[in-house]
């Protein structure tokens, strides 16, 4: 009944479609939308990097958290995740803050070896977060069925813009400025900056280290609870998430160059435009291919990324 | 003399020595032992842990006596060897084929498994499988599906549910028997996943579509657990095939769906190759998105209403998990019966008179909790008589639409 398959069997390459101008408009669109969320996705790393060296593995599990936050809140008390983002990102700010007390403080204390020291830290964080995500929540897929901009989409001359990428790109731009705005005019952004540049001068002063690092990881940390409050409306949640996104963080802030917030901006759009037309020009199953070849390049010219001072 | 704690804990671990020879010889009671080998955690672990409540039951029937018309459930433990009882032991390998090449290692070596049942991933499932055949245990797929699994030579492999080909061949059985009746079905578009469970799956659909004289308009291969399938989407949206035919675990299918809807596009029917299209997580997160989907599956729960012990063993799982039989948990608790009854009639838990057994089974299918015509080996370890169903999600449940025999209800077609 069953024959075994032919293995001289090939098949028809069904990817000759030829390119109209609304699928690469729709292609490009697409992956600005996405390079924003991405860029908001990795700003929170880039900043903690550029503050004090320490590279958060954690990342994804935060992003796994914020995005649970969301679906709690929207479980349990009705909360629309619209509404909740602003909850998610001060319940991160919080979160992030405590992290940097308990743990990244004392892994910072070490004598020798101080990188990898926190490169475990972080690591034995992310697999904790993980486990006890596994435990509490389980692992089931959730994803939050019905919110006010969820399933939502608009078109344009017959090209479609998901509402809540759309919400999502907003807000990411909205972040940035605001993020630059801080940094460059308000006193604890320039506490920060300076404790970035020096941290025994500015202990001299009168600024206390740790507590400009505390909130230096909660301001991180609040940052990935806007994109996973974004996130929770389109994607599904589950206790691993977070890992496919971390890895897109993380090219993203090496592309946009280490410790530089405007770098992870410019790296995320690059990202998701790179990947949107990759997968126009090769199968999709290759199309991170594209971000990976775009960041070697830019090794290869600039090893401290395109924005990267440092 | 003065008794230090010392004295006190070597006085106790000797009498504990001891201990073993003041109790009656148990020999008759011993246990056996199989491996269980899943995804407990990671990507697919709400697979696993769901599959670990699927095994639990099994065992259950196995271990106490249950008043059913299945192998094993009858009498407590193994008949065959003087009542011994059944024991699980779960190995975690993460979706991972070297993790469970490294658990197969373990689980043999070390807990002395007497056979090994598993494994959600095909991909998994190749590696596991060639250790077993190093060590001559024997290894039964539960729910792989993969075709090329039972044609890799190996004397230690079975597999009593049907493949991915015998699957494919109902979708295009049913899509022949449409196009009499008068539907157009001419164009289909392939979506699936890069690991084997979706590159066999098309390889079968591709193969059957040109045979049958079907028109592939799009074969869409993209990565497991993509942050994005924005592009893939599009280029189904453009070649917008009569059937969009999905090869995917439930992470991709749930994004597929909501990326679907995002870009506008709308699927004239969907027929799935089961996976995540089987999984409640999927209808629980966009099953109002897509009434009328079509997956091929090999349980059916209207059996029950034929088969009263269906149901009854369905509400033993559904206690412990929470959830329905669906196609993966009843092929997982059939597969460990199966083993299971193996090596009751092999009365022996030797690997090679075990395999002996298997390829002696010969179970009817009424005394399955399956749609089957019955449980019997090929040379290469597939079961040929494990007939597949067609399932439409309908009002918030499945309902056996194909084939004819197993049919209740007529399929609706197109997809409202």
């Amino acid at each position: 009944m069953m024959v075994a398959m032919d293995p001289g069997f090939r098949r028809d390459d069904m990817r000759g479609k030829p390119l109209t101008a609304a699928t690469i408009i729709q292609s490009l669109a697409s992956g600005l939308l996405m390079g924003l969320l991405y860029g908001l996705l990795a700003v929170g790393l880039a900043l903690i990097f550029g503050l004090m060296d320490v590279t958060n593995f954690a990342h994804g599990e935060f992003l796994m958290l914020a995005m649970y936050l969301t679906f709690f809140l929207f479980m349990f008390w009705a909360v629309d995740p619209l509404l909740s983002i602003p909850i998610v990102a001060a319940g991160m700010f919080v979160f992030g803050a405590v992290i940097y007390l308990i743990i990244i403080r004392f892994a910072m204390r070490a004598k020798a070896n101080i990188g990898m020291v926190q490169i475990f830290a972080t690591f034995g964080l992310a697999i904790l977060m993980r486990g006890l995500a596994q435990y509490f929540f389980t692992p089931d897929y959730r994803s939050i069925p019905a919110s006010m901009l969820g399933g939502k989409t608009i078109s344009f001359f017959g090209v479609f813009l998901p509402v809540p990428q759309l919400v999502g790109a907003l807000i990411s731009i909205a972040a940035f400025g605001a993020l630059y705005f801080f940094m460059k005019k308000t006193d604890f952004g320039r506490a920060l900056e300076a404790t970035r540049e020096d941290a025994g001068a500015v202990a001299l002063v009168g600024i206390d280290k740790n507590k400009v690092f505390a909130l230096g990881w909660g301001l991180g940390s609040a940052l990935i609870g806007l994109a996973g409050g974004v996130m929770a409306i389109f994607f599904y949640i589950y206790p691993d998430v977070g890992a496919s996104f971390a890895l897109i963080a993380y090219v993203t802030v090496a592309l946009g160059g280490f410790g530089s917030v405007f770098g992870a901006f410019a790296g995320g759009i690059i990202v998701g435009l790179v990947e949107a037309t990759t997968a126009m020009i090769l199968p999709p199953s290759l199309k991170s291919v594209g971000i990976y070849a775009v960041y070697l390049l830019v090794v290869f010219i600039r090893p401290r990324g395109l924005f990267g001072s440092i | 003399m003065p008794i230090s704690r010392r004295d006190v804990l070597l006085g106790g671990a000797a009498s504990a020595a001891l201990l073993p020879l003041a109790t009656p010889v148990r020999a008759q009671a011993k246990e056996v032992v199989i491996g269980v080998i899943y995804p407990l955690s990671g990507a697919s672990a709400q697979i696993g842990v769901d599959a670990q409540r699927a095994f639990e039951t099994a065992a259950d029937i196995v271990n106490k006596n249950y008043d059913f018309d299945l192998p094993m459930a009858k009498g407590e433990g193994f008949t065959g060897l003087g009542g011994a009882k059944l024991r699980l032991v779960f190995a975690d390998h993460q979706a991972d084929p070297q993790k469970g090449r490294a658990e197969a290692e373990r689980l043999i070596t070390q807990e002395k498994v007497s056979a090994i049942v598993g494994t959600y991933q095909s991909a998994v499932a190749v590696t596991v499988s060639q250790i077993c055949e190093r060590y001559q245990i024997p290894f039964l797929s539960a729910d792989n599906s993969s075709p090329s699994l039972h044609r890799r030579g190996l004397k230690y492999y079975f597999r009593a549910a049907p493949h991915d080909e015998m699957f494919s061949t109902a979708m295009f059985d049913f899509f022949d028997a449409l196009k009499k009746k008068g539907q157009k079905i001419e164009t289909l578009a392939l979506f699936h996943e890069d690991t084997i469970f979706g590159t066999d799956s098309a390889n079968a659909q591709l193969k059957l579509a040109s045979e049958r004289g079907y028109k592939i308009v799009a074969d869409i291969k993209y990565r497991a657990n993509s942050p994005s399938l924005t592009a893939e989407v599009q280029q189904l949206k453009a070649a917008n095939a009569d059937v969009l035919m999905p090869s995917s675990y439930t992470t991709d299918g749930i994004l597929l769906i909501k990326t679907m809807g995002e870009l506008g596009y709308k699927a004239k029917n969907i027929v799935a190759q089961d996976a995540g299209f089987s999984e409640k997580a999927l209808y629980d997160a966009v099953g109002d998105k897509i009434p009328g989907v079509i997956s091929r599956g090999s349980f059916s729960i209207d059996l029950a209403a034929k088969r009263p012990m269906v149901g009854k063993i369905n509400d033993m799982f559904k206690e412990k998990s929470g959830k329905d039989f669906n196609d993966y948990s009843s092929r997982q608790f059939m597969g460990l019966i199966v083993m299971a009854d193996a090596i009751n009639r092999a009365k022996s838990t030797d690997g090679e008179k075990i395999r002996e057994a298997l390829v002696a089974t010969d179970m009817p299918g009424e005394s399955t909790i399956m749609p089957w015509a019955k449980v019997k080996f090929d040379e290469m370890g597939q079961n040929n008589n494990a007939d597949p169903v067609l399932l439409q999600y309908t009002g918030g449940k499945f309902v056996t639409i194909f084939p004819p025999q197993a049919a209740v209800a007529d399929a609706i077609w197109p997809m409202p």
